[in-house]
Parts: structure tokens; sequence; C-alpha cells
């Protein structure tokens, strides 16, 4: 109690409040410019943090984080490019929501989910850390295949117009996920002796090149055939946060949070399934899943609540146990390890005082994230003004800036490029980019981890069915994959 | 692009450098970092930036060029001009990497300016009724006959070679399985899925010191600040004794004068007492080294981890 009330005073400084609020908002903006990740957000403020104290310092980068996963939303939700791979199941239901001309909704709904998602995260992290992080630690090979598995197993849910096209798009997306230094062996596969590709295909440019890229592409195309440029509507709907309309979905609100925080506290899951396993949890759910991927509001709710819920989640194993489970909470740890900080079970009983204040700070920086967003809103949708011929240059001038940052490399924006034409072909004969991005996210972690396991048990394919986590995911991926049928039939059988 | 041409004006005429050494440095530094932000060299660069700046009165720009586990980052680094203004972090990732075969440049290539840290490799294992200590833990598994299921931080990076190292050092039989960082391999050690690990102690000093592992043997000089009661291999009777560093270092051709401004700023920057105090929760020892010395200690340390690399590849 000592230690909260210690913390309490770390925090309720102004300076270290005005220093959280300036993190989340150079978060929320460089969260909404494609190419610019979370992780490189922190990494470029990092160096200011040295001279502060530990709670400002990790208060500013945490305000950062948030932001950033929040901004990633708003370039989504208005212009179909998710900012960070953890948006792109908001990309489903917002931006046809906002193209109806709904985009103020849209946004309002994204607000209020995200805060409730990043809240419910934080008092999890507050509370059940400890617990939460011993049952990650369950999660060996034979529980991570099993995981990816029942991740795959969305592409069939996500896959709008046609299971067979979504899957297929979802194997293109595992074919390339082939690339790079195999795993365990070591052997180069088809990198053609490109040292760019030696560790894989980089994630960034491919989803930068699926989304944004194609959607230029789209109307370039468009354009220049005379078609009917799809003009932003100029009937503009009130933004402003939809707190009613986002509660009303209490159900989804809910199971959404939990499935983020645990997904994020998962080291090394693909942090940004979190939000696709949600989307198709309440899809499932729904009394009318058919709705969804038309600019459902229960869509945007899921994704949105789930991927922030996936940042205090993601905290859980890096303080607790000092395993940070993806780029955004390694370059914090860093941090906090500059700091004189090192994160674990240690940190508890040595530095109570920080590790709440830090706590504390998680919950400051999510009501920052909101009171920004509400008040930016109205800025937010002012974008859709802009001429879409001007705004798609800008664009893709973003998108070559942050592509190229991420690695200094050239070669990575040939690579978006390139992906940018596939996913406009993709796009057009109805096929989708988000199973792309499902097979190239699970694929290394399917079959990194069946090999693992394949090691460990010496050839033995029975762990997978012995182990009670991996066995409980292979039966709900099987169970699921028959409902999805089930429903997909149901759905078309009185049209056809 | 006028103040460019002058520059390299200046650079072919005055081939001997003078006021070109004179002058530095005049412009900003290139730090390559071969790892993505957030790693251990990462860290490392960070927390000397402030206090190296201030030494050598320039701005460092830190870039991070990770790839191919560090391939694509020093081969930038060689590809650029050995003016002083692009320095990178060599580790031991700069020989395993040459011995593996997947590059074109080789340890040659650079001019090392500085060690600034070591960091021992440490064997930790978790807790088990049958093991407590080097003595029991290869006794058992000798008369078992069962290999060490250890985890390295990555396929052929300096932890997977290490191991293999010292189980022949050893005289166990290790089945190594690489993860895909040294933190994934600490939660499957501490999760019980493998036997134990063998990294460096940034990696796991937080897991040996919430007694999720414990820690057997450290294979560096002397025993690490960060685990001061694990003994070294050369305490336990080996001959055997190789760490990880990480310093600073230019592509080949550095102009001694320059060489020797950033040595004094390395010297100046270690004894900054933030950059002493991140070293110490990074789990590492400053141990500076420079000149002939630097120079010996790289070819000691790059023999037999090339050697083994080597072997991996076959």
């Amino acid at each position: 109690m000592g230690d909260y009330l210690e913390a309490l005073g770390l925090v309720f400084q102004w300076h270290v409040l005005l220093v959280i609020g300036a993190g989340t908002l150079l978060g929320l903006i460089m969260g909404a410019l494609p190419g610019l990740t979370a992780a490189m957000a922190i990494a470029l403020l990092l160096p200011l943090t040295f001279g502060m104290p530990p709670v400002m310092g990790m208060g500013m980068l945490l305000g950062t984080l948030c932001g950033a996963i929040a901004g990633g939303s708003v370039s989504a939700t208005l212009l179909n490019i998710p900012g960070t791979p953890s948006s792109v199941a908001t990309t489903l239901d917002a931006f046809p929501m906002a193209r109806r001309g709904e985009a103020g909704r849209a946004l309002g709904i994204c607000i209020v989910a995200s805060f409730i998602g990043g809240i419910f995260s934080a008092v999890v992290l507050s509370l059940l850390a400890p617990p939460i992080a011993d049952f990650a630690l369950r999660f060996g090979p034979a529980e991570y295949f099993a995981l990816s598995v029942f991740g795959l197993v969305i592409i069939a849910s996500v896959s709008s117009k046609s299971l067979i096209k979504g899957l297929v798009a979802g194997l293109i997306g595992l074919l390339i996920a082939t690339v790079g230094t195999d795993p365990v062996a070591g052997v180069q596969r088809y990198t053609f002796n490109n040292l760019s590709l030696l560790t894989g295909v980089n994630l960034l440019p491919a989803l930068i090149g699926l989304f944004a890229v194609s959607q230029v592409l789209k109307d370039v195309v468009d354009y220049f055939s005379g078609g009917p440029v799809e003009h932003s509507k100029n009937k503009m709907d009130h933004a402003r946060p939809r707190w009613m309309e986002t509660l009303r979905h209490w159900k989804v609100l809910a199971s959404s949070s939990v499935i983020g925080t645990i997904v994020g506290a998962i080291p090394g899951a693909g942090g940004s399934i979190g939000s696709f396993l949600s989307y198709d949890q309440a899809k499932k759910m729904s009394k009318t899943p058919e709705k969804f991927g038309t600019g459902h509001p229960e869509g945007i709710v899921a994704s949105e609540s789930s991927n922030n819920a996936l940042v205090g989640g993601a905290l859980i194993p890096m303080l607790t146990l000092g395993i940070p489970g993806e780029a955004a909470t390694a370059v914090l740890m860093g941090g906090l390890m500059i700091q004189g900080i090192s994160p674990g079970p240690t940190l508890f009983t040595d530095n109570g005082s920080i590790i709440y204040g830090i706590f504390i700070a998680f919950f400051v920086a999510n009501i920052f994230m909101l009171l920004i967003q509400w008040f930016g809103i109205q800025l937010f949708v002012k974008v859709l003004q802009v001429p879409r011929k001007l705004l798609m240059a800008l664009i893709l001038m973003f998108c070559v800036i942050g592509v190229y940052a991420v690695d200094a490399d050239i070669f990575n924006v040939y690579l978006m490029l390139g992906f940018g034409v596939l996913g406009y072909f993709l796009n057009r004969y109805d096929f989708g980019t988000a199973p792309v991005i499902l097979g190239l996210i699970l694929g290394p972690i399917a079959e990194s981890n069946i090999r693992r396991a394949l090691l460990l048990s010496g050839g033995d394919w029975s762990v997978l069915v012995t182990r009670p986590i991996s066995l409980t995911f292979l039966l709900v991926s099987a169970a699921f994959l028959f409902f999805t049928l089930w429903q997909n039939r149901r759905q078309t059988t009185p049209h056809s | 692009m006028k103040k460019l041409l002058s520059v390299l004006g200046a650079a072919t005429l005055l081939s001997s450098s003078m006021t070109m050494a004179a002058d530095y440095p005049s412009k900003n530094v290139e730090f390559i970092v071969p790892w993505s932000a957030g790693g251990g060299a990462d860290n490392v660069v960070r927390a000397l930036q402030p206090s190296l700046e201030k030494a050598l009165g320039t701005t460092i720009v830190v870039r991070n060029i990770s790839g191919g586990g560090g391939a694509v980052g020093f081969s930038r680094a060689i590809a650029s001009k050995p003016d002083g203004y692009t320095v990178t972090i060599p580790t031991n990732a700069t020989f395993t990497l040459e011995g593996l075969g997947n590059v074109a440049f080789t340890k040659d290539d650079f001019d090392y300016i500085a060690r600034v840290l070591v960091e021992p490799y440490v064997m930790a294992v978790r807790p088990n009724d049958d093991w407590s200590d080097l003595e029991s833990l290869i006794a058992e598994r000798k008369a078992s006959g069962e290999p060490l299921r250890m985890g390295a931080s990555g396929v052929g990076s300096s932890t997977h070679i290490m191991t293999l190292m010292l189980g022949e050092e050893l005289g166990i039989e290790m089945q190594v399985i690489p993860f895909d960082s040294g933190s994934a391999a600490v939660s499957a050690a501490m999760g019980g899925h493998i036997d134990g690990v063998v990294l460096n102690p940034s990696e796991v000093v937080s897991a040996i010191n919430g007694d999720r592992l414990v820690s057997i043997v450290s294979t560096g000089e002397e025993r690490s600040g960060a685990l001061p009661d694990t003994p070294t291999m050369t305490e336990a009777g080996y001959d055997f004794e190789l760490a990880q560093w990480r310093g600073i270092a230019a592509p080949k051709g550095l102009d001694p004068e320059i060489e020797a401004k950033w040595v004094e700023a390395v010297k100046q920057a270690v004894e900054d007492p933030q950059f002493q105090k991140a070293a110490q929760s990074m789990g590492s020892d400053i141990s500076p080294l420079y000149g002939d010395e630097l120079d010996q200690f790289v070819e000691r340390t790059s023999k037999p981890l090339i050697e083994e690399a080597q072997a991996i590849r076959q």
C-alpha cells in the first residue's frame, strides 16, 4: 500500500503528466502515419528518457505505445491503411463504415472501444500479472504450434466473399513466409543470395504494400479509367466518441478485451493475431454474422478493444519475467535497463514504487489517449476532405519513407511496391489481403514451433495431442472450422 | 551538392588527410547497429550515445539496419568510407557470420577501435533434483546418456556455436534447439520445455534472480559482475575461456589520428556514471581494450568461433 501511495506521488506531478501526454500525442501521430511502427516511435523517443526519473521516462514511452496503437486505427478507419499490424482487423469493418459517410461514427466507436480495452488490460496488469505470466510460461513449442493453427483457421472467417479465395490468399501468405533462413537447420530458402531476405520477408513492407499501396493503385486506376473515383462523401456525420453505441456491445467488449490481454501476454504469439481472434470470436457469437465485413459496429468494437488490450497484456511477461513478447516491448525493456532497472520477478520486491508507478502511468496514458482522440476526432475526419489525388500522393510518400526507415534498406521499398501490385490484384478479384497477412505472421510461428516440438519429442507427433493446452487449441480449431463452414452454407443457401 | 563535391575533392587531394583528421569530427557520425532497436547491442549503443557525443563533440545518429542476423548492417558498414563518420558495433556475431559463410566480409575488413563491454556466456538450467551444479549435471547426463536440450537465440548464432563448444569441452551431448530470440529460449526454459539455455547474462539474469533458472557455469575470463556466484570454466578445471563482447569498429583503412580521437572519446565515455549504471543493469562488465591488445583479443576470440561455425555449415 505504501508503495502505491509513493507511486501515485511519482506520477501525479504536473511535469510527469505533461510528458506522458506529449508521448501519447507523438505516438498517435506516428502511429497514424503508415510505415512508422510503435517500436520505431519508442526507439526514437528513448534517448529523451535517459535524463528523466524512471517512472517519468517509462510513462512517456508507454504513452507513445498506447498512442501509436490508437493512431494506427485512425488511418485504418479513414484510409483503409492499418498504421500497425494489429489494426489490420479494424480495416475490415471500420473502413466500409467510413466509406458509407459514417467516418465520425466509426472513429467514435474506435475511440471508446480502444479506451475500454486499454483500461481493462491495465486493471489486469496491476492485479493479475504474476499468475498470467505463469500461464504464459506453459506455452512450449507444441502449444505455440496449436495456437497458430487456431489463428490460421480464422482465415476462413475473414474471407468475406469466398471461402476458397480466402484460403488461396492465406496460402500465398504461408508460401511467402517460407522465404528466408530455415529456422532450425539454417539452410537458406529462396533468398537468391540477397542479404535482405536472409531473415525472411519483412512484415512491414508486406503490410504497407498489401494495404496502402494497393489502395493507392486502385485509386489511380479508377482515376485514369474515368471510373467513379470514390470521393469522400461530403455528408459528414457528427464526429464524437460513441459511448452508448459501443457499450451496447458489452459482450463483445468483454470477450475481446480478455482475448487481447491474454494473447498479448503470451510472448511471441504474434500479438497482432489477438485482434483477429477477437474479431472471429465476435462474428461467431453474433446474431448477424453476415453483416461483418460490411461496416458492422461489432467488428470495430472487437478489433479495437482487443488491440489496445494487447498492450497491457504484452507488458505482463516483460515486467514480471523480463521477457519482451515483441518489438515495441523489447524497446521499452531496453529503456528500463538503461535506467538501471532490470525487469523481472525482483522488480516487485526491490522497486515496488517504480513498478506501481509504471502501472499508474499506463492508466494515465490510456486516459490521455482518450482525451486527445476526443478532441482530435474532428481534426482526423478532415483528412477525408483533402482531395483524394493529393492524399494518395502524400500516402505513397509516407509509405516509402516509413518502409525505407525500418532498416534503411531500399530493397524493402521494392518489396513494398511488389506487394502493392499483388494486393491490388487480390482485391480486384475478391481474394482479400487480410488472409495474406495472417499467413505471413502465423506461417513462421507454426513452422518453427512444430519443428522445435518434434526436435524435443524425438520426432513423435503425439506431443501435439498429449499436452492439454495444445490439444484444446487443436480441437477448438477443428470445431471452429466446421462451424464456419456450416455458417457459410447457411448464409449462402437461401440466396442460391 | 556543392558541399559534397568540395568534401570529395578535399578527400582525394589530401591523401595524407592531415587536415581532415585535424578537423574531425566536422559532421554527424552514423552508428550502424546491425540489429533492431531493443536488442542487446542496440541498448549498449543507446546507453553509450550521450556520453560519447559529449566526448567527441558531435552528434551520433544511431541507425538500426537489421536483417540476416547482423549480415545486412555489417555489410553496409564495410561498404562505407573509412573516414570515421561510419562506425558499427562488432561482437562475436561478426565472426560467426564469417564462419557460416553467408556474408562477403571477413573479420579483417574492420578496423577495431575499442572493446567496451564483455559478458560471458552463461549456462543456466531449470532447477532440478538431479543436478545443482556443473559436476552433478555432467555426472547425471553421462549416466543417463541423454543429451542436454539447450535453447539458443537463433540458428547459427554465437550462442548456438557456444553451446556446441561447451558440450565438446564438458564431454556431454548437447541438443541445440534454436529459438527466434534469447528471450524466447529463456521462457521455454522457465516453462520446463527445454533443459536450459546458453546465453549472455543480460538475458538470463532476471530468471536467475527470480529462482526460475540456476546458473551452472560461465565462460568469461573472470566471474560476471551480474552473476558473482557462478564459477567460470577455468575455475571448474577446464582450459576454456571465450566471452561475448561489444565494441566499436570502422571499415578498414581508418586514419590513425581519427582512431586516436575515438579511443580518447571512448575512454571518457566509459567513465560516465550513467553509462556504468546502465551497463550494470544490462549484466555487462565494462572492460575497455584498445590498440594492439584489442587486435590480439580479436585474433584469439575469432579463431575458434569461425572454425566451429564452419563445422556447422558442413
